[in-house]
């Protein structure tokens, strides 16, 4: 069976690793070209004092660009799913062949579980490939602004990639199994795995464990250290609780100004207010997930995703055994 | 090696036709005694008939003492059926042929010359009974 | 009936087999029997249920209702039991990038039982290439790349639906002719759906017939041609003749009356004139039953018509 699976892919693995090693070339360039220049600005400012105001972006790649590469890195995990999953039993439903497959002497569960397998390792190893150069291209940025907990880099480096594939790939596969058509299974794959990770990325993400709050002097403002992921943050009033803008807003962080600190509203250093709303017993808070948790957090987000993964394929060798072909 | 032809549009059964077939194949001297019929394999990958017709024709040749099957060898001709010589089959049959030739310049299509030959064979029957 | 070369265990046996979909029922109270070495007719109109019960047979469905005995147990997803058998679907369903040399590795890594040199044979004997996509062969081409990948396994019981319907005259003959040649060692069961007993019938011994997803005959076709009979005669009525004989199918014109009857002993009246049917005639004459209404009912014809064996 494993000789039947390499013999049917082999042109959609031709394919895939040609594709692959354009993004991998691109990526290398850019890196390349980005660790340079972050070693040639270093060594400069270390020269003459100035490091404390690098620009806080990247020094050789526009925005766009980045985006852009983020974006297509991001894709990875989910195309094998899409491409190769979603057809590897809506295909063969879909063109009958299954009818010749299930009846050579093996069983469903039997060509089922070496395709899958296969797919699975392809997926898996195709995700960590790409996240291995993402992971060290993305280096130099997040040395320069720490944005390694952030959603467009923790989503495309180090080992959560891996998980994705493999979720994408068992949902594609099963969507296939049940819908029984290709089309309808890769529209599934899609919004399935978009809206999952959207949802981890944005929400899910920031509560895998109690996040930590720290409140602060306004006029001793407080970042936490390294790459940190950030909830929310904000100014909370003597009561504690969260101020946010109302219709005395002068602005101040989204935060009303009380009467008595009005005055310094006409000063042209918009720092001046900052005493007076101190001692009005006004503080800044964070909410944060810190640095220190992030491999934690890895290994939380691909769990859930490898777990889903294995709920979705247990469905579908359930249904593949029980359904009529 | 004979050639079976089976015409599934023809009224006799296809088992029939084979049998025919050899009876005929016999009196023409086309099979001659030790010759080997075609194995049942042979025959039906000509044919596209069952396995099974084969068989039954064969036994019935069989039965007739036309032919033997020896084991695991095939089945072999035996003898012929009652009747003159091959040579006379083959002399009638160029005097036939004569005859169609001239029927047909006389204007008689294959529907005539058939109905023609049944009519005489009946006529023939009946004289030998009177 | 029993005939040297003609043997009585059954290959497949059913028993009030069913398959029910929520709004259809696609085969219903099927009860058949076939026996070893037959090639068997499996034919009936369109929508009959002649696909369904050949995809039961190859488990590639699951029965609602009764049974089924395919070579001594249950159709059962075993390799054991698929290697038993061969099913060839009506779409000819290839891998159409994959040649048929692909097609014959495939097998040969699947199947325990694989004779891949009988595939390269056949196909060079019948000018087929080997090195070419499936699909850029013509169909004629491809069912018989196909036939020849289903018999490579070796099966014992081979079920084929529709395999003529794509094919012409030429490539119909070819394929027949390849499927005598396979049975002519005597191991081989083969059931092939039609919906044309005349494309068929030369190389069929048996026949089952499914009309309205109901069985309405089963049974060799040496003994389906004996009990039959044409009568035709003056136009008359039928109760004298409908009280030993079971009538099948009645036509009456203003002058003439014909009837295809089973025969249960001679016909005496003389003024019926007797001929034999042919299998067409027989088998338009039961699936017309169910609109005529007439004469004996599809169970009665089930019942002794099934195989000898009762």
């Amino acid at each position: 069976m494993t000789w039947v699976t390499w013999r049917q892919y082999r042109y959609q693995g031709a394919l895939t690793a040609a594709l692959t090693a354009v993004l991998a070339v691109v990526l290398l360039i850019t890196g390349l070209h980005a660790a340079w220049a972050w070693h040639s600005a270093l060594a400069a400012c270390t020269k003459d004092g100035s490091c404390a105001s690098l620009p806080d972006s990247n020094l050789s790649l526009s925005n766009t660009t980045i985006a852009a590469l983020v974006v297509a890195t991001s894709a990875v995990p989910l195309l094998p799913g899409l491409f190769w999953g979603a057809p590897m039993v809506a295909g063969e439903l879909e063109t009958g062949t299954n009818q010749f497959a299930w009846t050579q002497s093996i069983t469903r569960r039997h060509w089922l579980a070496v395709r899958t397998g296969w797919l699975l390792l392809a997926a898996a190893v195709l995700a960590g490939a790409v996240s291995a150069l993402a992971t060290w291209w993305s280096g130099p940025d997040n040395a320069l602004t720490a944005d390694a907990f952030k959603a467009n880099r923790f989503d495309i480096t180090h080992i959560v990639p891996v998980g994705y594939a493999i979720f994408a790939m068992a949902l594609g596969i099963c969507a296939g199994a049940l819908l029984r058509r290709t089309l309808p299974a890769l529209a599934v794959t899609l919004a399935g795995f978009a809206a999952l990770r959207v949802l981890t990325s944005q929400w899910l993400r920031l509560h895998f464990m109690t996040p930590v709050t720290v409140y602060y002097k306004l006029t001793a403002p407080f970042t936490p250290n390294g790459s940190y992921l950030a909830v929310s943050q904000g100014i909370v009033g003597a009561n504690g609780k969260p101020l946010t803008a109302g219709p005395n807003s002068y602005g101040y962080n989204g935060a009303p100004i009380p009467a008595g600190c009005m005055r310094f509203t006409g000063s042209p250093n918009p720092g001046a207010v900052v005493p007076c709303l101190s001692a009005h017993g006004y503080r800044g808070y964070v909410t944060y997930q810190p640095a220190s948790r992030f491999w934690a957090f890895q290994g939380i987000e691909t769990g859930i995703f490898v777990v889903l993964a294995a709920v979705l394929l247990g469905v579908t060798f359930w249904v593949l055994k029980r359904r009529d072909a | 090696m004979i050639r079976f032809r089976v015409d599934g549009r023809s009224g006799a059964p296809p088992y029939q036709q084979i049998v025919q077939q050899v009876r005929q194949a016999l009196r023409m001297g086309v099979l001659a005694i030790g010759d080997q019929l075609p194995s049942v394999r042979e025959a039906v990958a000509v044919t596209a008939v069952n396995p099974n017709t084969v068989l039954k024709a064969y036994r019935d040749l069989e039965r007739e003492g036309l032919v033997e099957a020896r084991a695991g060898l095939g089945t072999f001709v035996r003898a012929r059926p009652p009747g003159p010589p091959p040579g006379t089959h083959s002399r009638l049959g160029r005097g036939l042929a004569a005859w169609v030739r001239e029927a047909r310049a006389a204007g008689l299509d294959d529907e005539a010359i058939e109905s023609l030959l049944r009519v005489t064979l009946q006529a023939a029957a009946e004289e030998d009974i009177a | 009936m029993t005939e040297e070369g003609h043997r009585m265990t059954a290959v497949i046996e059913t028993s009030g087999l069913t398959k029910q979909y929520r709004r259809v029922t696609a085969l219903s109270d099927c009860t058949i029997s076939v026996p070893e070495g037959r090639i068997s007719a499996l034919v009936g109109p369109n929508g009959a249920g002649k696909t369904t019960l050949l995809r039961l047979l190859a488990v590639l469905a699951a029965p609602t209702a009764g049974r089924a005995t395919v070579l001594g147990g249950p159709p059962r997803q075993d390799p054991a039991y698929l290697a038993e058998i061969g099913f060839l679907a009506q779409e000819i369903p290839l891998y159409r990038r994959l040649t048929a040399r692909d097609h014959i590795g495939i097998g040969a890594h699947l199947n325990p039982r694989w004779d891949g040199e009988s595939v390269r044979e056949r196909l060079g004997g019948l000018k087929i290439p080997l090195d070419r996509p499936v699909g850029t062969l013509s169909g004629g081409q491809r069912a018989q790349v196909a036939l020849a990948l289903t018999l490579a396994k070796r099966p014992r019981l081979l079920l084929l639906d529709e395999p003529l319907a794509a094919l012409d005259p030429l490539a119909r003959r070819n394929f027949l002719a390849a499927l005598a040649e396979a049975a002519a060692g005597g191991d081989l069961t083969i059931v092939l759906s039609s919906h044309l007993i005349a494309d068929i019938e030369r190389v069929c011994d048996h026949l089952i017939l499914l009309a309205a997803s109901r069985v309405q005959l089963c049974g060799d076709t040496e003994t389906l041609l004996a009990e039959h009979r044409v009568l035709t005669g003056p136009r008359k009525d039928t109760t004298a003749i409908a009280r030993t004989h079971a009538i099948v199918r009645e036509d009456t014109t203003a002058r003439q009356t014909t009837l295809l009857v089973k025969l249960n002993g001679p016909v005496i009246d003389p003024a019926w004139a007797v001929e034999e049917a042919n299998l067409e005639e027989i088998v338009l004459g039961y699936m017309s039953q169910d609109d005529a209404g007439h004469g004996a009912g599809p169970a009665d014809a089930r019942l002794s018509a099934i195989g000898g064996d009762r």
